[in-house]
């Protein structure tokens, strides 16, 4: 029995020993921040809020029109599902869940906000920030792994962890909530959604001086019966820009009914709208 | 950077920024993108708040009684960056606004643009 225990501990503390060291050379490792890239300043993404702009139809459809809708390489079962929020978007009862206040987007429609971002840079850490928020995607460069499987549990950033190939960051996110598991959680205002199985390698990089470009390969089990890839752009705003709060409940005149209706209030914070349903 | 080409990268930002629909947290189903209606009248209030502006407006009906519209924009954020200051629409300005009506004909609708008693205009004003 002591034995076995001591066994045990050794065992233990080898592994612990072997972790440290594969920290510690992942330290070592770590790029200088001067060989960062500089992504300062103040970005907006480009194109409106349809993720996937490379499939959307009609090809200028936005994001929350109408029978807009993108083609994902959906299973049968996903895309069933997405038909049903295309119906629901049509009949203006699929309210925005970020409608709330106070919910984060989500990953990855945390790669596809309104308003501006900021991209802040360390050797160790990168954030992505989103003014139109609370969104912050924190993607650890330290050489850490995802937390084992008991350490984790379904976020809507998820665990985004990733590495520096030159000029370009890396970064591999999973454990986000997906639509099973929450139903307020949409990629877009389409109703476009995902599992909670969704994995997304993203590869980010300036690709010149004032476009920083995103390009997400997504793999999901549920979702998906192939990778999908999704690009986003964002664009350098004119220097001396500022990003300011996003206080979503400051003055919210647009609550959702609990039937999906979203509201219109008056001055006075009762609703205009004729048929409250 | 020389104030010229500054001017200009701003108005390449504008340019992106106008693509962004106006409602950008909330479902817009409530509003009849087909349709525009054009009010005139005197502001009544200016709720420069996130996560929406609201324009209060008042104008004169077909029958001549005084009728109040709600009118939504953007966040103060983003319009912020693209010139519109707190006092833009300042109570008593005249103006003319135009809207995407709501559908069920309730007096509110969202910003499409404005003119002003000197000409100027704001948002999209063709």
């Amino acid at each position: 029995m002591i034995f076995k225990a001591i066994q045990t501990l050794s065992v233990g503390l080898a592994a612990s020993v072997v972790l440290a060291q594969g920290l510690l050379t992942a330290q070592q490792k770590l790029p200088s921040f001067d060989s960062l890239p500089d992504w300062s300043g103040i970005w907006q993404m480009q194109g409106g809020t349809i993720f996937d702009g490379s499939t959307v139809e009609p090809k200028n459809g936005r994001s929350g029109e109408a029978w807009v809708r993108e083609r994902p390489p959906y299973t049968p079962e996903f895309e069933k599902l997405y038909q049903q929020n295309i119906e629901k978007i049509a009949a203006g009862r699929l309210p925005d869940p970020v409608n709330t206040c106070g919910r984060p987007h989500g990953f990855p429609r945390a790669m596809n906000l309104p308003d501006v971002y900021e991209f802040v840079v360390r050797p160790e850490q990168t954030w992505i920030v989103g003014e139109n928020g609370p969104n912050i995607i924190r993607v650890y460069t330290d050489g850490r792994p995802h937390p084992p499987a008991d350490e984790m549990w379904p976020t809507y950033s998820g665990d985004s962890v990733g590495r520096w190939e030159g000029d370009t960051l890396v970064f591999d996110t999973v454990s986000t909530k997906g639509f099973l598991i929450d139903e307020d959680v949409i990629v877009d205002r389409t109703g476009l959604i995902l599992s909670e199985r969704s994995h997304t390698v993203t590869r980010m990089r300036k690709i010149d001086d004032s476009t920083i470009e995103a390009v997400m390969t997504i793999e999901d089990e549920k979702a998906l019966a192939k990778p999908w890839v999704v690009t986003k752009r964002y664009r350098k705003a004119p220097a001396g820009s500022r990003a300011y709060d996003y206080a979503c409940a400051e003055n919210n005149r647009n609550p959702t009914t609990d039937s999906g209706q979203t509201l219109t209030l008056g001055p006075d914070g009762k609703p205009i709208d004729k048929k409250i349903d | 950077m020389k104030p010229a080409r500054l001017h200009i990268v701003a108005a390449l930002f504008v340019a992106g920024a106008v693509a962004t629909p106006v409602v950008a947290h909330h479902s817009g189903a409530m509003f009849d993108n087909t349709k525009t209606v054009e009010l005139t009248g005197t502001v009544k209030e200016f709720q420069w708040t996130n996560p929406h502006i609201w324009i209060q407006i008042e104008r004169q009906n077909t029958g001549g009684a005084k009728e109040e519209w709600s009118v939504e924009g953007g966040s103060p954020n983003s319009l912020s960056r693209n010139g519109w200051r707190k006092t833009t629409f300042a109570p008593g300005t005249a103006v003319s606004i135009r809207v995407n009506p709501m559908r069920d004909g309730s007096h509110a609708g969202n910003f499409v643009g404005a003119k002003f008693a000197d000409g100027k205009t704001i948002g999209r004003w063709e």
